[in-house]
């Protein structure tokens, strides 16, 4: 959602690489839930990856750019990196998640979401 | 030249206007300026926070008040 620079409110955009495996599914259901507890907006990683202007500008003029990679691959962390953009990544195999063969459900959706929000948190200082 | 100003009417989004229509005085550049205040075209831009400058279609900055001089940077083509 867009909202008005007028405030001193620090802004955090968040992305997930929402990719075909079942952890990129995850990232994307963590983001949603971040997002639904208000840890900040959620924007298109695949619009950035197209370096459409307005997603790329907003993200370099973020406070915090939040980037949920369910794998290794790091899709997410790569793109940021290629733009040369602030961001700071959660790997969510570090949770715990086995790539392929972990079940996606509510409750690991909620367990891994509460777990990255801490982090979150914590990095705020 | 087509430049838009995205924002839905705060003092920041007026400041962004003032200097933006200053800079394109101070160049004696013919450009359409526009402003754009309906949330979801600016959202439709993937902008996230105004005000917001874009310049025929491609958004250069978000979030800030950019001086006529920046402005006048940005029209050169620098940063």
């Amino acid at each position: 959602m867009a909202g008005c620079n007028c405030g001193a409110e620090k802004t955090v955009i968040i992305t997930a690489c929402s990719g075909a495996a079942k952890t990129g599914q995850l990232a994307d259901q963590v983001a949603r839930k971040l997002r639904a507890e208000s840890m900040g907006s959620m924007s298109c990683l695949a619009a950035l990856g197209a370096e459409l202007s307005g997603y790329v500008e907003s993200a370099r003029s973020a406070d915090r750019n939040i980037v949920l990679d369910g794998c290794p691959v790091a899709c997410g962390a790569q793109i940021y990196a290629r733009l040369g953009l602030r961001h700071e990544e959660y790997l969510l195999t570090n949770y715990g998640v086995e790539k392929g063969k972990t079940e996606i459900t509510d409750e690991l959706v909620a367990g891994i979401a509460e777990r990255v929000k801490t982090d979150i948190e914590m990095k705020r200082g | 030249m087509k430049l838009q100003i995205l924002g839905t009417g705060c003092p920041k989004c007026r400041a962004l206007e003032t200097n933006t229509k200053a800079a394109v005085s101070e160049l004696g550049l013919e450009a359409e300026i526009e402003k754009v205040t309906d949330i979801e075209s600016i959202m439709a831009m993937g902008v996230m926070m105004t005000p917001a400058l874009a310049i025929d279609g491609i958004v250069r900055s978000v979030g800030r008040v950019l001086t006529k001089d920046q402005v006048i940077s940005y029209l050169g083509g620098g940063e």
